[in-house]
């Protein structure tokens, strides 16, 4: 077959240093290639290339050639679609962009992409996150494209949402259009993926088949990129140890709203709790009560059999030490005026009263690969990844009890997510893991909780659960997920 | 929510706060010091003649009591008549509509297409000379008091240079439209400073939007996507600005109408105040709450056409 | 552009604020609207150019004093009703400012003015009550959207006093929207004063102030303009300068 994309020694270079460095892959159509690798790889770079365009400043050279119209897929269907428009004149729109009758255009694109015609009349608010991204897909489709650029189309997504989009992407390979994939996730890659390449720092490390890449890699940084990426494996079953946290009959509402009913629980010392479910099932709320910023929940949160007090503002510092939590964004969890080091130190300041709190957190910082230097800036100086660990020392720094985690991986790379799992999986405290990531959960917890629009729909072992679900949603998130590590590689 | 059901609610909140707003204006007008009989009695007031006004008038009453019949006359479309010329209250009105109404009504037909002409003019050309000047007077001119710059309009057109007549006094508005130049150009030098700096704004966010970056790479072409992708987003924050504008041209632009002797609500206000009119003062106060509730209105529901998004969630 | 704001801005400040201090005790009068000083004289015949001396300060002392006045009531007011824990004083303190932001501000300034009779007080204390509502609740939005940070939960978490999280983290936040805030905020109680004091609320009918003069003056535009003009243009001086500078300063602000 010929080739449809063809890249040759591609290069973009900003301020004198090189964001892609000889680049060169060819795609034919029907047939999916992944660009593969961490922020900041040249990726981006790349994909914007192959639309012919570039950000501000960067200076691209080398063979840039597309037999055919090129589609790109945004990476948030969300921002991608204008608010303000219906659907419907949109597409009118695009269709008379291209020859042909509109309305045939139209509708052969959203049969395409799988898009009910009846969601034309609505603005973009009105739709599901996954109607929007097929809308998307529906709007690049228009006009028959013969490549489609999708740019990290799973990123952030739960694991049945992100089903969903690989099965609607899968679905428009199958009609024979060729697609780059932008991406980190390798579950992605496997699922999608004919071939694979891997970039760093703007080169590639290694290219080919994605089984050979990703299950026979050659160079040690794929090698480190693929044992990073946690995999669904069912643990073995630990024996339960005595309670420490337990939750009892917790209930909880935002406004009118119930987002718990009913909620109990309990983790025991040293001990791995996960709650898990789709985004909106009530997981986040459930972390607030445990460590009172959510005060108006009815029902008790124990800690060694003793009532703690609903709100923050009456626990005491002992209670405050022994309950700590890790926010979702690190970044907004820190005060950007004042350096990292003196906000971590102050845990061991105000908590266990530490005479030298400074050379307590420099320590605890570097053992997790956070130098003075690094330490001693604002947060705006460090990475996404830096950042969560030096949320997670000012945490640990109080000698919780328990530490309650907040999808404390979404949004890093898969590198940057191993390590702050390695973190995890060492601590002697008892841990409340809040995820929808189930590669994540299988990898650190002993007990499994499954929540479900507000309800505990499942909750035992983690080798039962993840084992043997029998809750339909449970099956969703974990069969899912299971399927796109197994699909492609057989 | 419906866009019905969200004006139906929007109408009966609005009832509620012209209720309020008149009962406030009753209390500060009870507050002021004299009252119509003294203003009525003359220079030399005679107590005794005070007080037989006073008993004609029903002042004499106790104030929920008069307060209470002034309600009851309101629900039935009765505003009262004035304690000054026996007037009815809605003579008075209609007689001020009239020249307040021409004034807003130009310059708003004026002000919307002039503010958001420069806001997308200053943003398609944005830190070029045209931006840089554009932006720099309707900067300065921000919040800049009427009668100043009115005085000074008037001293170099009506008076040095003799171009147009100095004030309306005496002049039928529609018949005379020189008369209005110099009243229009004040009305207009603040908020078409502040629209086209909102217009401006809302369109350079709406150029660098996510939104607009996609339907360019689907390849829609350059005029579509700025004047029908871009703009409607970038008159939604406007369109809260127009709206109290409009308000505040027809709440009788006080400062403007007393420079140019324009007799409209403004000069209407300014002289029942002075004179106690109590009921005068009480009915432009609900004229005035009404098109607050009113222009607010239809504010919102141009604006649940325009950010869908946003109203749904509040 | 660099200079021209700070250029407007210098001239009817200096003149406002140094002004009262260069006009002569014994003030003669000749007779109303001649020309026969720099400046003429004015509707009863006094020196223009002495009343321009005289009549910046009171202008823009108001305005300061007014704008201060609106922040001191204004940000405790819509702070505490952010953080009161019965949401029902939030409303309490909320509802009424609605009301009051619903009346035309020039209506309830003639009101309250004409209430409370004449005196500078009084026309600080109505430009602060047409004022502080819109301050209220542009710090209680502030407020809320800092109380729900993560960084401050964070420092809860932290044990961390009541000094640090009510006091300190909000305040160093607060402060941009105060910066944000007080350019517009001043420029709008400059033209509520001048405007006021136009119409002749608060402000015996001779002062000498600028507004008042202009309104005084008008009715001898054609005799002798400058007693009209002359205030008039420091008035429009001042206000654009203090947008121009203001405006700089807080763009200047947003790159750093």
């Amino acid at each position: 077959m010929t080739p449809v994309v063809h890249v040759e020694n591609l290069r973009a270079v900003a301020g004198g240093r090189a964001l892609v460095d000889g680049v060169s892959f060819a795609l034919s159509a029907g047939r999916v290639l992944a660009l593969v690798g961490a922020s900041g790889s040249g990726k981006t770079t790349t994909g914007l290339a192959l639309l012919g365009e570039h950000a501000p400043g960067v200076a691209v050279s080398g063979r840039v050639a597309v037999t055919g119209r090129i589609g790109f897929v945004p990476q948030q269907p969300a921002a991608a679609l204008n608010p303000v428009r219906r659907l419907g004149g949109v597409f009118r729109e695009i269709a008379a962009l291209h020859r042909g009758d509109p309305a045939e255009l139209v509708a052969t694109a959203l049969r395409r992409a799988r898009v009910p015609a009846d969601l034309l009349r609505r603005y973009p608010h009105e739709l599901s996150g996954g109607q929007q991204q097929r809308v998307v897909l529906a709007q690049s489709l228009v006009g028959d494209p013969a490549v489609l650029v999708a740019d990290e189309p799973t990123t952030g997504q739960d694991p049945i949402t992100r089903a969903e989009v690989v099965d609607e992407l899968a679905s428009v390979v199958a009609q024979g259009v060729a697609l780059v994939l932008l991406t980190h996730d390798l579950d992605v890659v496997r699922a999608l993926a004919d071939e694979v390449v891997v970039l760093r720092s703007g080169r590639v490390v290694e290219a080919g088949a994605t089984a050979d890449v990703l299950d026979r890699p050659r160079e040690p940084y794929t090698r480190a990129l693929v044992a990073a990426q946690p995999r669904v494996t069912v643990p073995g079953d630990r024996p339960a140890r005595r309670p420490r946290l337990e939750l009892h009959g917790v209930t909880a509402r935002h406004r009118a709203t119930t987002v718990l009913r009913d909620v109990s629980l309990q983790v025991g010392a040293g001990e791995c709790l996960a709650v898990v479910g789709r985004s909106g099932s009530g997981k986040t709320t459930l972390a607030r009560c445990v460590v009172g910023l959510h005060p108006t929940f009815g029902g008790e949160v124990r800690l060694d059999g003793r009532p703690l007090p609903r709100s923050l503002r009456k626990r005491s510092r002992a209670e405050l030490a022994s309950v700590q939590y890790v926010f979702q964004d690190p970044r907004s969890s820190f005060d950007p005026h004042r350096t990292v080091l003196s906000q971590v130190a102050r845990t061991a300041v105000r908590l266990r009263g530490s005479a030298d709190a400074t050379a307590e957190a420099l320590a605890e910082l570097a053992a997790v690969g956070l130098d003075e230097a690094t330490a001693t800036r604002r947060p705006a100086g460090l990475s996404g990844g830096e950042l969560q660990r030096a949320a997670l020392v000012r945490a640990l720094l109080a000698r919780p009890d328990v530490l309650v985690c907040d999808e404390i991986t979404s949004g890093l790379d898969t590198l940057t997510q191993a390590s702050l799992l390695d973190l995890l999986a060492a601590l002697p405290c008892a841990v409340v893991l809040i995820s929808h990531d189930l590669a994540v959960v299988a990898r650190l917890a002993d007990r499994v909780a499954v929540l479900h629009r507000g309800d505990l729909v499942e909750h035992g072992s983690a080798g039962d659960v993840l084992g043997l679900p029998t809750h339909p949603v449970t099956i969703g998130l974990l069969g899912r997920s299971m399927e796109g590590t197994e699909e492609k590689r057989t | 929510m419906s866009l019905r059901r969200y004006a139906v609610r929007r109408l009966a909140i609005g009832a509620v706060q012209v209720l309020a707003v008149v009962t406030v204006v009753f209390l500060l007008v009870q507050a002021l010091p004299g009252d119509a009989a003294v203003a009525l009695a003359g220079d030399n007031p005679d107590p005794r003649r005070i007080g037989e006004i006073r008993a004609a008038m029903g002042l004499d009453r106790p104030a929920l009591d008069r307060f209470g019949s002034w309600l009851w006359g309101l629900a039935h479309g009765d505003l009262g008549v004035s304690l000054v010329s026996g007037r009815p209250v809605v003579a008075f009105l209609l007689d001020g509509l009239g020249p307040t109404l021409v004034l807003a009504v130009l310059a708003l037909v004026l002000l919307v297409p002039l503010s958001v002409l420069l806001g997308v003019v200053a943003a398609l050309r944005e830190g070029g000379v045209v931006d840089r000047i554009t932006t720099a007077i309707t900067v300065g001119l921000h919040s800049i008091p009427e009668f100043a710059l009115a005085v000074v309009l008037i001293a170099l057109f009506g008076v040095h240079l003799r171009w147009l007549p100095p004030t309306a006094v005496g002049a039928d508005l529609l018949a005379q439209p020189a008369v209005l130049v110099l009243p229009l150009v004040v009305l207009l030098a603040r908020p078409v400073c502040s629209i086209s700096r909102l217009v401006r704004a809302g369109m350079i966010d709406a150029l660098a939007s996510d939104h607009v970056r996609h339907a360019r790479r689907l390849g829609i072409g350059a005029q579509r996507i700025r004047f029908a992708h871009a703009l409607p987003n970038a008159l939604a924050p406007a369109v809260q600005q127009v709206a109290r504008t409009t308000d505040w041209l027809l709440g009788g632009v006080i400062v403007v109408e007393a420079v140019f002797v324009v007799p409209g609500l403004g000069t209407i206000l300014v002289d029942a105040v002075a004179a106690r009119d109590l009921p005068v003062v009480q009915g432009l106060a609900v004229v005035f709450a009404v098109t607050t509730v009113l222009v607010n209105l239809v504010a919102d529901l141009i604006g649940f056409r325009l950010a869908p998004r946003s109203v749904a969630i509040a | 552009m660099r200079g021209v704001g700070a250029l407007l801005v210098t001239v009817p400040l200096l003149l406002a604020l140094a002004g009262p201090w260069f006009v002569p005790d014994d003030r003669t009068r000749g007779g109303p609207f001649m020309p026969n000083s720099w400046l003429g004289t004015d509707f009863v015949g006094r020196d223009v150019w002495h009343q321009v001396l005289a009549g910046g300060r009171t202008v823009v002392l108001v305005a300061l004093l007014a704008t201060l006045l609106s922040y001191l009531v204004g940000v405790p007011w819509g702070v505490v009703a952010a953080m009161s824990r019965p949401r029902v004083v939030d409303d309490l303190l909320m509802r009424p400012l609605d009301l009051l932001l619903a009346v035309p501000s020039l209506l309830v300034l003639i009101l309250t003015a004409t209430i409370a009779g004449p005196g500078l007080p009084v026309l600080v204390g109505v430009v602060t009550l047409v004022n502080f509502p819109d301050v209220a609740r542009i710090f209680r939005g502030a407020a809320l959207e800092i109380a729900g940070r993560p960084a401050l939960e964070a420092m809860r978490l932290q044990g961390e006093s009541w000094w640090r999280t009510s006091i300190v983290y909000p305040g160093r936040s607060m402060v941009r929207t105060l910066a944000a805030d007080s350019g517009v905020r001043l420029t709008g109680a400059l033209y509520l004063v001048a405007s006021a004091s136009f119409l002749g609320v608060g402000v015996p009918p001779d002062a000498a102030d600028w507004a008042v003069m202009v309104d005084r003056n008008r009715v001898g535009l054609f005799l002798q303009p400058w007693a009209v003009v002359v205030p008039a243009v420091l008035i429009v001086a001042l206000s654009v300068g203090l947008n121009l500078v203001f405006d700089r300063a807080l763009r200047a602000e947003a790159r750093s």
